[in-house]
């Protein structure tokens, strides 16, 4: 950690002026993000709609990988669950919209419970592995399943419930179901189980050790995250009136991982940063060019050469402050937790 | 189900294997010896399909087309794998497992849309030559004689890197690497050409293999999507690292697949992620792995 020793008087001003600045942040984005509508044309407020859903997707995953140290490879699973849940449910039957994105978080909440509960048995490239392995069964069910889901030509106009069908009034919605869901996570990371998590990630046997049951623990986490997973799923289908087999394929969770990193997965809001760059980019070079993979690809290389820690890590570098977690180089724990925790279970 | 049908189910299957094998044991040697998860090796397949096409199109003569044309395509992927290894596998040598399967997720991207780019979306398709195109009769049910190639260049490509990691002084450097990098660099070794080599070696395989499925079936753009998950399910059931296991793996998947698509064709697909996921569950390190990797 260097060789800076802070007192306990400064470590607890630093906090609350920590935390101060974090409320200020946060008023600001909120603020922010309520004032922005009324400047920006339509275009943009469908933008502004995806970076919150793709943003809570992204903090979903978060959850996994940044605070307990797993890398999940097939997030787009629950994200896609939530998706077609919803979607289906809108269109053949008449149970109404909150409702619907009630059931489809539960949904994508007992998936979670099924497959987590094997998948918090491994660690490291295993649970990468086995996270995807059952992202793949769900993509290949939904795939497969024609009478059902429709296959591969997916759910096509998914009518909006009348009051959210203008772009505004449907981005204020997602606004605030996204806020409450950020106030939500925010509340369960700084809570005990969000510091047990955080000692896991760490040293998973000494968590062990204190007497916690770790698996429990995990298994909990990966259920809430599979449920904001399929929140976040459940406000897309709506917004883009379509869904398609293709949002619970692998290479859509890459999309949360590539945010998460590039927004810094030390940071609570890095995840949403990484969603409003990518997305901004990716609505900017889409008008000019189909490849936008390519693009994507490129930036990913570029990142991961060059810019370790994400755009959070520069602008702390910059400023030089620690960060909203009390530490600077959490995102150096995180990987040693992850690496350590693997030989740890291999070894056992 | 009648016996002639089983057998034919089982000849198919074992040749899907083949064709899975030979990626996966590219896969499973660049993560046993690099460490590193190459999501993009399927991508490279893909990429030695179309330029088996290419080459078969420039070349274009009945007679030697196809066989000159797949080694020629898999030569390339070698060069092309060999640039990719100075300029970017080598750099994430010691990064955390995260930011070498971002990166290799980014080339899965990029080279998906490069071959968008050079080959169109359009499907390309290389004809069997002549010689390899009918049927043969193995047990009483019809065999396509293709499939003989891809068994037996499976099986070439097996006993090559067997004799290679077994019998010669190049094979014994890559097994101590995998056991110390360290130690190795010490005694002079230069580590980085190994890795080099191991790399470029897997690739050469994964183009040939990419060359000998292009007249199999039509050459088209997210083939590599769907195979590399494949591939990852035979490392997981055979074993992270186990070449052995890849081997094995690679039969199980084939033929849980050529059976199930035969009983429940709806469930071929999904049954493969159950039967890893059941492996995964009772042993994480696959049949052939052992429990001290990671």
């Amino acid at each position: 950690m260097g060789d800076i020793w802070y007192s306990d008087e400064d470590l607890s001003n630093m906090m609350k002026t920590n935390s101060f600045r974090l409320y200020l942040w946060f008023a600001l984005i909120f603020g922010g993000s309520i004032v922005l509508p009324l400047v920006v044309g339509v275009f943009w407020i469908h933008v502004l709609t995806e970076i919150l859903i793709l943003g809570l997707f992204a903090m979903s995953f978060n959850l996994l990988f940044g605070y307990m140290g797993q890398l999940s490879f097939g997030q787009a699973a629950y994200y896609g669950l939530g998706a077609y849940a919803t979607a289906m449910m809108i269109t053949k039957t008449s149970i109404p919209f909150p409702l619907c994105i009630i059931a489809s978080i539960l949904i994508a909440g007992i998936c979670a419970l099924i497959f987590g509960y094997f998948c918090v048995r491994l660690v490291g490239i295993y649970f990468a592995i086995l996270t995807m392995a059952f992202g793949q069964l769900v993509y290949y069910i939904i795939f497969q399943w024609y009478e059902f889901t429709g296959g591969d030509n997916g759910i096509q106009g998914i009518p909006c419930p009348m009051l959210l069908r203008n772009a505004y009034s449907y981005y204020y919605f997602a606004l605030i179901i996204v806020t409450i869901a950020i106030i939500l996570m925010w509340r369960i990371i700084n809570s005990s189980f969000g510091y047990t998590m955080r000692a896991i990630r760490d040293n998973c046997n000494r968590t062990r050790f204190i007497g916690i049951n770790v698996e429990k623990h995990m298994l909990i986490n990966f259920v809430i995250a599979g449920m904001f997973a399929g929140l976040a799923g459940s406000l897309w289908a709506p917004f883009n009136r379509s869904v398609s087999p293709d949002l619970a394929n692998w290479t859509h969770s890459g999309i949360p991982v590539f945010m998460t990193i590039m927004g810094g997965p030390s940071n609570f809001f890095g995840p949403l940063i990484g969603s409003v760059v990518y997305t901004i980019l990716f609505t900017s070079v889409i008008g000019f060019t189909e490849y936008w993979p390519l693009i994507m690809g490129t930036i990913i290389i570029l990142m991961v050469l060059f810019f370790r820690g994400g755009i959070v890590e520069i602008f702390n570098k910059k400023t030089g402050q620690i960060d909203m977690n009390g530490s600077r180089k959490e995102g150096i724990f995180i990987q040693n937790g992850l690496r350590d925790s693997a030989t740890n279970k291999g070894a056992e | 189900m009648t016996g002639n049908q089983i057998i034919g189910q089982i000849l198919s299957g074992v040749s899907r294997g083949m064709m899975l094998f030979l990626i996966s044991s590219g896969l499973t040697l660049i993560f046993s010896v690099m460490n590193i998860l190459n999501f993009a090796h399927a991508s490279f397949w893909l990429l030695g399909a179309y330029f088996t096409w290419t080459f078969w199109k420039i070349l274009y003569s009945p007679i030697f087309g196809l066989w000159a044309s797949i080694p020629l395509a898999a030569l390339t992927i070698g060069a092309i794998g060999w640039i990719i290894e100075v300029i970017l596998i080598r750099r994430i040598y010691d990064r955390t497992l995260t930011e070498q399967l971002l990166l290799t997720y980014a080339l899965v991207l990029i080279i998906g849309d490069l071959i968008k780019l050079t080959w169109g979306v359009a499907d390309r398709i290389v004809p069997k030559p002549k010689m390899l195109s009918g049927l043969v009769n193995v047990f009483g049910s019809p065999f396509p004689v293709y499939y003989i190639l891809v068994i037996s260049l499976a099986g070439f490509v097996a006993l090559g890197l067997w004799w290679l990691l077994y019998k010669t002084r190049f094979g014994r450097r890559v097994k101590a690497s995998v056991f110390s990098r360290e130690m190795v660099g010490a005694l002079g070794i230069p580590i980085h050409r190994i890795y080099t080599g191991v790399f470029v070696l897997s690739l050469i395989i994964a183009g040939l293999a990419g060359g000998v499925q292009a007249p199999i079936s039509s050459v088209t753009l997210g083939m590599d999507m769907s195979i590399i998950v494949e591939c990852f399910c035979v490392m997981v059931i055979g074993g992270f690292g186990s070449l052995i296991g890849a081997l094995v793996g690679s039969l199980i998947v084939s033929l849980v697949y050529a059976f199930a698509i035969m009983v429940v064709p709806k469930m071929a697909l999904v049954l493969i992620f159950i039967v890893t996921a059941i492996v995964l569950i009772i042993r994480p390190w696959g049949i052939f792995g052992t429990a001290m990797r990671t």
